[in-house]
């Protein structure tokens, strides 16, 4: 059977059974740190001592200060100018995902599911992360959904893994990341 | 010397307890400095006339930031020594600039487990259009007599 032959479907699914986990990559760009723990805790408003002093957060369960749990992804993250092993998928261009196989990405935009959307987010802490923690950061596709229809468009759910080890190499936490692809519904004339 | 706040102990908690409301009010300022605090550079977190060009009323809040209010959410309760063990989060309706969040939560279960006090608290962030975040939260919290 060509690939022409094949649903969009079939061929989605093929990457999702030829995906494999990649393993940790090279150290996110900065370690876990207390400057990026302060910006966070102030724009979140999270007065939490155990994130920002360091008197209080030793008389805790953790003995001092630890990084706000729910600050995981942040850490992976490219930056303004990319920087860093970790854009997440769901921010990738079809051109970036690979020149000669173009992926799953670019197969969803050829079908005209161009619009993407993030719609959940499940992550699981083994310990919490604490200043001069170096993170690195593995994974890949886990799941591609059939066409769904739903409130934005029809689309199809793409759920990628990501773990993060430790300078250990112990796994210090996973994330699972659902985006929609959905073809946007023509904006009503009037 | 100063002393850390008390933490709510696993004994003392229901299910069906409700976590008081929390409002965050979504500022433009609220906005961008989360989108960047969490290195989140896209451009409809930070740039009103770019997002309005691809389709949105405004800038909206980032996911990573979503889980951040949903960290603040739950340890405001429970206090310091709770350890967060998961958060499972859904995305509804976008957080626009100039919305309301209004976060609500209640104890869904308790249960020792390993000698520890786990709980398990549903959560929802509602804004003018509808619900922005559902998530569920699992946690650890002290038990009466242990350390501290």
């Amino acid at each position: 059977m060509s690939k022409s032959d094949q649903s969009l479907d079939e061929r989605l699914q093929e990457y999702v059974n030829a995906a494999v986990q990649s393993p940790p990559g090279p150290p996110t760009r900065d370690p876990v740190n207390r400057p990026m723990i302060h910006h966070w805790c102030d724009a979140i408003g999270d007065t939490n001592p155990i994130y920002i002093d360091e008197e209080l957060a030793a008389q805790s369960v953790h003995g001092g200060i630890v990084a706000p749990p729910t600050m995981l992804q942040a850490w992976g993250m490219g930056g303004l100018r990319g920087r860093g092993p970790s854009l997440p998928e769901h921010a990738r261009a079809p051109a970036q995902v690979g020149d000669r196989d173009p992926g799953p990405v670019a197969l969803l935009h050829e079908a005209g599911f161009t619009s993407v959307v993030a719609t959940d987010c499940e992550q699981e802490y083994k310990r919490y992360l604490r200043p001069g923690d170096v993170l690195r950061v593995g994974g890949g596709l886990e799941a591609i959904s059939g066409e769904k229809e739903t409130a934005l468009g029809n689309g199809h759910f793409v759920t990628n893994k990501t773990t993060y080890w430790d300078q250990h190499d112990e796994v210090v936490a996973e994330m699972r990341f659902r985006v929609l692809w959905f073809k946007p519904r023509q904006r009503g004339g009037e | 010397m100063k002393t850390l706040l008390p933490t709510r102990s696993f004994d003392d908690v229901n299910v069906g307890d409700e976590l008081p409301e929390l409002v965050i009010e979504l500022t433009p300022t609220v906005i961008v400095s989360t989108a960047i605090a969490s290195r989140d550079y896209q451009d409809v977190h930070h740039d009103r006339d770019l997002a309005q060009k691809k389709g949105s009323k405004d800038i909206f809040m980032n996911i990573l930031s979503s889980n951040g209010f949903v960290g603040r959410y739950i340890t405001d309760w429970t206090g310091p020594n709770a350890v967060l063990r998961s958060v499972k989060i859904r995305l509804g309706a976008p957080n626009y600039s100039y919305d309301t969040m209004r976060m609500t939560g209640v104890v869904e279960s308790k249960e020792m487990v390993d000698g520890e006090g786990r709980v398990e608290i549903k959560i929802r962030g509602a804004n003018q259009l509808g619900d922005h975040v559902k998530g569920t939260i699992d946690l650890v919290l002290p038990t009466d007599g242990a350390a501290p």
